[in-house]
């Protein structure tokens, strides 16, 4: 009889004691206080805006009268407007050199010197490679510009070497003005691909490679088999770095071409900003600017799938 | 033999990209020496380099109160933005268990996020705050467009810290407020020092916010001031040329004095995925 | 003055509770060792004490303080973590004075403390390192310098000397005893070897799986197994265990035997017992005598000859081993067969829960 009192009541006792206000309460609180101002300047400046895009991208609204809602018009006119279409492709076209040609030669470089870089050589190739990451976009932007003028660098060049037929004023030249605007994101982006593929390819095991040649490897299966896949989260990062840097490109393309010829080098991110403070078109810069978002994340995302670390 | 060659060769490659990196600041640098007005060729060392062209430049981009402006901007936004994402990110490495995981998830998500794709409404907050064309359309929305990778950052550095020193601060009679600052920040401040040298630059070389936000150069950033720049003088090559290496000189010479500290920062930077 | 008092103490994780209910009580200046497996809850209990875990139910009192919702700053202990926990920013002074600088100590006074205690621990010439620079037994004395410092009312040892070298954590178990004795302070101490266990404690609580399986003084444990988890974990090697037959049963005797083992008698209060139950006998290796006339036969397969003592292996014929640590030199080889007997008075039963008898 005892007993079963004394175990009867004993969950009871427990039972009200469970909500416990040491650990539970006060530790959230706590960590709310040290939390809360990040996340208001974050909702403030990021989430909130993010919002007003979305909600904007369904009206129509010059910024000033009074807006319309508009439906999906402005993203409809996304999808299908000839001229938008060319711009999302542009930033694409971007890509390819934004992002193939650093990791190319990164993955080139990379697997030729197959060890740290120390001393003095090293160091300076550090710190001249890094110099483009260092300046503002908008430098690298006059600099070429400067470069691709018509008696620029590049031109003196061709002329030099006496390809003077192809000397051009090249970014209002409608066929090279992208390629050339290109090549500028790929010498601003090059840098910071190839030290971090050095640095990638010194953390593979040696003996790996010299296991890879002793089961009879040639230079390439090397490559194939045991840089790439030793490489495979560098390369990850280069490719999702750059990817971002090409489809949100907006200083180079500002400085450079300002979008021109034509709308030959115009990149979503120019569009946007012309689109709202030029044309007044709020609710279509909204949508595109909603639009280039979901693409950045649709692009880079089975980038990271592929090259996530497996565990 | 064979490793020897091909070592030789990667110096080789790595030499010509060094050079290629080289050329446009070098060619940058041959104009801004010709006579003010004319039309140099690309690389072409002057016969008689115009020196004045660097001192007319400083005075027609206003250097000083260039340097200025970038700087109270900098002050604005980085210090700020440290504290506060150090906060929480030990809040939510320390603090928090997995049920808050979502709120990490929500910082995390603005990573990838292009600032363009939330100019056009920070335009129209900041004109209904009152500040358009102050240094603050600037500072503000900086100091929230960091906040996801400040916060990934900090987080990732207070996850590696071990649970155990929470507790022995704890047992030593810390509050989290005490742990925090004699404990944890000591410790994160390479950390700390890495994100503060990225917001340094990010910010300095900040060119959408001050070209949408604020009108007069001498209230923006160093490459918003740039644009500006370029925009006014942009037909005077050796004059723009001058110009434009004068605005770079801060950042460069600051990356050379801490070459090593940036180049760990931007690779480390740039491993945020 | 502070002794501990633990009631009915649980904890869970969402479903899964991993201490099921301990009661325990610790008298002042006792030096009490948690002992168990991996996983058994022993330090999970001590972080509860340390106030680093809430508790889902129960009471703790510290002294005559109940403690469950008090911070474990205000609580009056100190601890020493497994991987020490140094601030490594702080060099060794800082580190040992950081609690007393916290508790905004008289400046003067902490240096004197802090200089004390380094005198203590024998590390004065430490005081200007920073913990990355010391060896593995430096910073143990700094941890443990961390904790007398604050001249607390109960010291916690979380597995302190597993990061450490064989050699180095006898010197540091003797220490651990002599600041013990120094001190005077209540001491629980979680390990997961019963030699530290063995050699520290005053007191052992043995706990597997969440529950308390025995408390008691090192000897009473070795001696006298409240079951069978508590009989396998404490002794070295490991006690053997055989499953036994009751034949029959007399006042304070009763007469077993097994498939291995042949009819023997052996002392017992064999009240509760009926003959044709199921038994388990517990042997410590120890126990054995090499006997022609033994009990147990086997076939020898291991011989291992530490001159004091000689430990053989020894096949029975269901194919289970029997480890026995013969006193002396045997000249018993691999392959021979052994013929055991045992001193009646060193078997351990067990019934068939695993409980003594």
């Amino acid at each position: 009889m005892q007993v079963t009192t004394h175990t009867g009541s004993n969950p009871d006792k427990r039972a009200t004691r469970l909500p416990r206000s040491r650990g539970s309460r006060k530790t959230r609180l706590v960590a709310w206080a040290f939390i809360a101002p990040a996340a208001i300047a974050y909702a403030g400046f990021v989430l909130v805006p993010l919002l007003m895009s979305v909600y904007y991208s369904f009206l129509r609204w010059d910024g000033i009268g009074k807006a319309r809602f508009n439906g999906l018009a402005n993203y409809i006119t996304v999808v299908t407007d000839p001229d938008l279409l060319q711009i999302i492709g542009n930033s694409f076209l971007l890509v390819l050199y934004f992002t193939v040609i650093p990791v190319g030669l990164g993955l080139a470089v990379a697997s030729a010197i197959r060890s740290h870089m120390g001393g003095p050589f090293g160091t300076a190739t550090r710190t001249i490679l890094f110099l483009p990451q260092v300046i503002p976009l908008v430098a690298a932007g006059i600099a070429w510009s400067w470069m691709y003028a018509s008696s620029g660098l590049v031109n003196q060049f061709l002329r030099t070497i006496g390809l003077d037929s192809w000397a051009r004023g090249w970014l209002g030249d409608f066929t090279f003005a992208l390629p050339a605007v290109g090549m500028i994101g790929a010498w601003v982006l090059l840098g910071l691909c190839i030290m971090l593929l050095v640095t990638g390819i010194t953390k593979i095991d040696p003996s790996l490679y010299e296991a890879a040649r002793l089961d009879g490897a040639n230079a390439w299966d090397e490559f194939r088999y045991v840089t790439l896949p030793g490489l495979r989260q560098e390369i990850g990062v280069c490719v999702t770095v750059t990817i971002i840097q090409a489809l949100a490109a907006f200083d180079i393309v500002y400085i450079a071409t300002g979008g021109g010829p034509g709308i030959n080098t115009t990149v979503p991110g120019l569009e946007i900003y012309r689109l709202a403070f030029a044309h007044r078109q709020v609710g279509l810069a909204s949508a595109l600017a909603i639009v280039l978002m979901i693409l950045v994340l649709i692009s880079i995302a089975p980038v990271q799938w592929l090259t996530r670390e497996k565990k | 033999m064979n490793a020897k060659l091909q070592s030789l060769l990667a110096r080789a490659l790595i030499v010509i990209l060094m050079g290629v990196t080289l050329l446009p600041f070098l060619s940058m640098f041959s104009a801004a020496l010709a006579p003010s007005g004319t039309y140099p060729y690309g690389l072409q060392w002057p016969s008689d380099p115009q020196w004045i062209n660097f001192v007319k430049a400083f005075e027609v981009a206003n250097m000083g109160q260039l340097l200025l402006s970038s700087t109270l901007i900098v002050v604005g936004v980085v210090p700020v933005s440290v504290l506060v994402s150090t906060m929480a990110g030990y809040g939510l490495a320390k603090l928090t268990s997995d049920k808050y995981k979502w709120l990490y998830l929500i910082f995390v998500a603005g990573l990838t996020l292009p600032f363009e794709a939330v100019i056009t409404p920070l335009y129209y907050e900041v004109r209904a705050l009152g500040l358009l064309n102050t240094r603050f359309a600037i500072i503000l929305p900086l100091i929230g467009l960091y906040m996801p990778f400040s916060v990934y950052w900090m987080r990732a550095h207070f996850l590696n810290v071990p649970k155990d020193l929470t507790e022995a601060a704890q047992l030593d009679g810390a509050t989290r407020w005490g742990e925090f600052w004699r404990v944890q920040v000591p410790l994160a401040r390479p950390a700390i020092m890495s994100l503060s040298i990225l917001l340094f630059l990010w910010t300095w070389n900040q060119f959408l916010l001050p070209v949408v936000l604020v009108r007069d150069p001498m209230q923006r950033t160093m490459a918003g001031a740039l644009g500006a720049f370029q925009g006014q003088w942009g037909t005077d090559v050796p004059l723009l040329c001058a110009g434009s290496l004068m605005i770079l000189a801060p950042t460069i010479i600051l990356f050379l004095l801490f070459q090593r500290q940036f180049v760990a920062a931007l690779m480390q930077g740039a491993v945020k995925g | 003055m502070a002794g501990l008092e633990l009631k009915d103490i649980r904890k869970s994780y969402g479903n899964v509770e991993v201490i099921k209910g301990v009661d325990l009580s610790i008298a002042h200046g006792e030096f009490v060792v948690f002992v168990g497996p991996s996983g058994c809850g022993k330090s999970t209990l001590l972080r509860m004490i340390a106030g680093l875990e809430d508790i889902t139910g129960g009471d703790i009192h510290i002294g005559d303080r109940l403690v469950n919702d008090v911070e474990p700053r205000d609580r009056g202990v100190a601890m020493v973590f497994q991987s020490y926990a140094l601030y490594p920013h702080m060099t060794v002074y800082d580190n040992v004075g950081f609690a007393l600088k916290l508790a905004k100590t008289d400046k003067q006074v902490r240096d004197k403390k802090i200089r004390e205690v380094a005198q203590v621990l024998q590390m004065e010439e430490l005081l200007d390192r920073k913990p990355a620079q010391l060896s593995g037994g430096q910073r143990q004395r700094v941890a443990i310098g961390r904790a007398i410092v604050r001249e607390p009312e109960v010291f916690l040892f979380d597995e302190p000397l597993s990061n450490l070298d064989a050699a180095l954590r006898v010197d540091m178990r003797m220490e651990l005893s002599r600041l013990h004795a120094d001190l005077g302070a209540t001491m629980i101490y979680v390990t997961h070897d019963q030699v530290e266990a063995m050699t520290l404690a005053d007191k052992i609580v043995v706990l597997d799986n969440g529950i308390v399986q025995q408390i008691g003084s090192p000897l009473e444990l070795y001696n006298r197994p409240a079951n069978l988890f508590v009989a396998g974990f404490i002794g070295s090697p490991k006690m053997n265990i055989l499953p036994v037959d009751v034949l029959e049963t007399a006042e304070n005797t009763i007469t077993i035997a097994g498939t291995t083992i042949e009819k023997t008698t052996l002392p017992c209060a064999s009240a509760s017992i009926q003959a044709g139950s199921g038994l388990t006998l517990g042997l410590r290796p120890q126990a054995f005598v090499a006997d022609p006339e033994g009990v147990l036969k086997g076939k020898v397969e291991l011989v291992e000859r530490l001159g004091h003592e000689t430990i053989i292996r020894i096949r029975l014929k269901d194919e289970t081993t029997v480890t026995a640590a013969l006193v002396g030199q045997s000249d018993l080889e691999p392959g021979d067969m052994a013929s055991l007997g045992f001193k009646p008075e060193e078997a351990h039963l067990f019934n068939a829960s695993g409980e003594r008898i």
